[in-house]
């Protein structure tokens, strides 16, 4: 690899979304250690924090190390500086997914997108509804499903219908939650009279 | 007397763990906890909100405990499933840390959260809402040493900044509440380690990995089986055990019981309400 200077416009980029100081990280690699996920891929959490204090996004978003991060919060109870990594991982997240930046063979990626849409479409998340999309879009992965699904079904482990929530309420808080993070990247503040206007209802 | 507590299912337990919810319904009741339902309750956003919507992630939790204090006036809700549960922590935390996400959170939810709901786990309603004493009063089907390996996963206690868990790394208090039911808790290595989660819709040979490490170090340290306390870390226990068993010929299936269902047992529910044959390992042979 090339040598690199840092630039900390990417780390500030991140604060400015999750408000975690990703200079504060010393590479003790504490993270790493207790990752379930960092032998899995070409990057672990250390090195993914290295990336971001150097601005080598491209880096981090050729690497499958975001996608099968699971949230598990071991980095963040474990860092001795007190950085919530698992939120920069999420921060990441949604970087790549703005700019669509997904490395190949990372049904992760799109498998988190089947799961928002689906509850935000119902109120709630619809599990067998995943799977079906998952299915459809990906035709391969209709083999792992079927070693599992019949016997989860044949004992009742599965109910495959779904109940839904409040379907209006949900539209409502969607578009008030996108309206609102839209506008803060934007400019900053969010549009005056957003959190009156809520308030009355 | 009888305690009253909202209760917040989430979309898991009206899913492929219907005896998570089945099981917990009927322990609250033979343990006098009135669980009244949230109405026309939402998915609290999952894993996917927080990463793709920050602020909805936040929102759809903070709505459900708007409408438990202010709806319904309770103030407290169980949340079994330890996903929802951290949503929900994290929720009513970030409100309470960041005025401007408190102030962006009410324009979302259409009304502030006062903050007055103490959000409760599994393991807490058993060992707090009901109380070790109590609990253990009212077995009438104790369990005769049954070792347990007590598996607590991600969420019930990280990060401790939220879930303010005492002991993060090592807790105990699901092994408190199965000792106060007559089983014996093991001490092991995995309590807190991660199963892989929903990369089991995707990555399935990284969580038959993971899987295999946890139950491998449970048999190692002496459990007869694992208590749960998560709908997905039991779905994964349970349902990978039936494709680790094709790569390792040698594999001894341990099964993979949620907590809700040993204390029904212990407090005199049926077999049948408990969904003790809903599991793809059988555990019978260590309820008889």
């Amino acid at each position: 690899m090339t040598t690199c200077t840092p630039s900390v416009s990417l780390s500030h980029r991140i604060t400015a979304g999750c408000d975690e100081n990703a200079c504060k990280c010393y590479q003790c690699k504490k993270c790493t250690s207790g990752c379930p996920v960092a032998r899995y891929a070409g990057l672990h959490p250390a090195q993914i924090m290295r990336a971001v204090q150097l601005g080598q996004l491209d880096m981090i978003f050729d690497d499958k190390f975001i996608w099968l991060c699971t949230g598990c919060e071991t980095c963040t109870t474990r860092c001795p500086q007190g950085i919530d990594i698992a939120a920069i991982m999420d921060e990441l997240k949604i970087m790549a997914r703005q700019q669509g930046r997904f490395p190949a063979d990372t049904p992760s990626a799109a498998m988190l997108k089947l799961n928002y849409d689906s509850f935000v479409r119902w109120g709630r998340m619809w599990e067998v509804e995943l799977i079906a999309r998952d299915v459809l879009k990906r035709p391969s992965s209709a083999k792992a499903w079927f070693a599992l699904g019949p016997k989860m079904l044949l004992k009742g482990k599965i109910n495959p219908t779904l109940k839904k929530g409040d379907t209006v309420a949900m539209k409502r808080m969607v578009q008030t939650a996108e309206s609102i993070t839209k506008a803060r990247e934007a400019g900053g503040a969010a549009p005056a009279g957003d959190a009156d206007t809520g308030g009355e209802s | 007397m009888s305690t009253t507590l909202a209760y917040y299912p989430g979309c898991s337990l009206h899913g492929t763990s219907g005896e998570f919810d089945a099981s917990f319904r009927a322990s609250a009741r033979a343990l006098d906890l009135a669980l009244q339902e949230i109405p026309g309750w939402e998915c609290c956003g999952n894993t996917a909100a927080h990463s793709i919507n920050r602020l909805l992630a936040t929102a759809l939790p903070v709505n459900e405990l708007a409408k438990v204090e202010q709806d319904m006036k309770l103030d407290a809700v169980a949340v079994p499933c330890a996903a929802c549960y951290s949503r929900f922590k994290t929720g009513a935390h970030e409100v309470d840390e960041d005025a401007q996400t408190a102030d962006d959170v009410r324009a979302v939810v259409g009304r502030a959260y006062g903050g007055g709901v103490t959000v409760q786990n599994l393991v807490d309603v058993y060992h707090d809402a009901v109380g070790l004493d109590e609990l253990a009063a009212k077995v009438t089907r104790p369990f005769s040493g049954l070792k347990i390996a007590c598996y607590y996963g991600c969420l019930l206690t990280r990060p401790p900044k939220v879930t303010l868990a005492e002991d993060p790394e090592y807790p105990t208090h699901m092994d408190a509440v199965v000792k106060a039911i007559g089983c014996a808790p093991v001490d092991w290595n995995y309590k807190t380690d991660c199963c892989g989660a929903s990369l089991a819709l995707t990555e399935q040979s990284i969580v038959d990995d993971l899987v295999a490490r946890i139950l491998t170090d449970a048999k190692a340290c002496g459990a007869d089986a694992v208590a749960v306390a998560c709908p997905l870390c039991q779905v994964n226990l349970d349902g990978r055990q039936t494709e680790i068993v094709k790569k390792r010929r040698d594999w001894q299936p341990i099964p993979v019981i949620f907590l809700s269902q040993l204390v029904g047992r212990a407090v005199g529910v049926s077999d049948k309400e408990l969904g003790l044959k809903k599991h793809l390992i059988d555990v019978m042979a260590v309820m008889a």
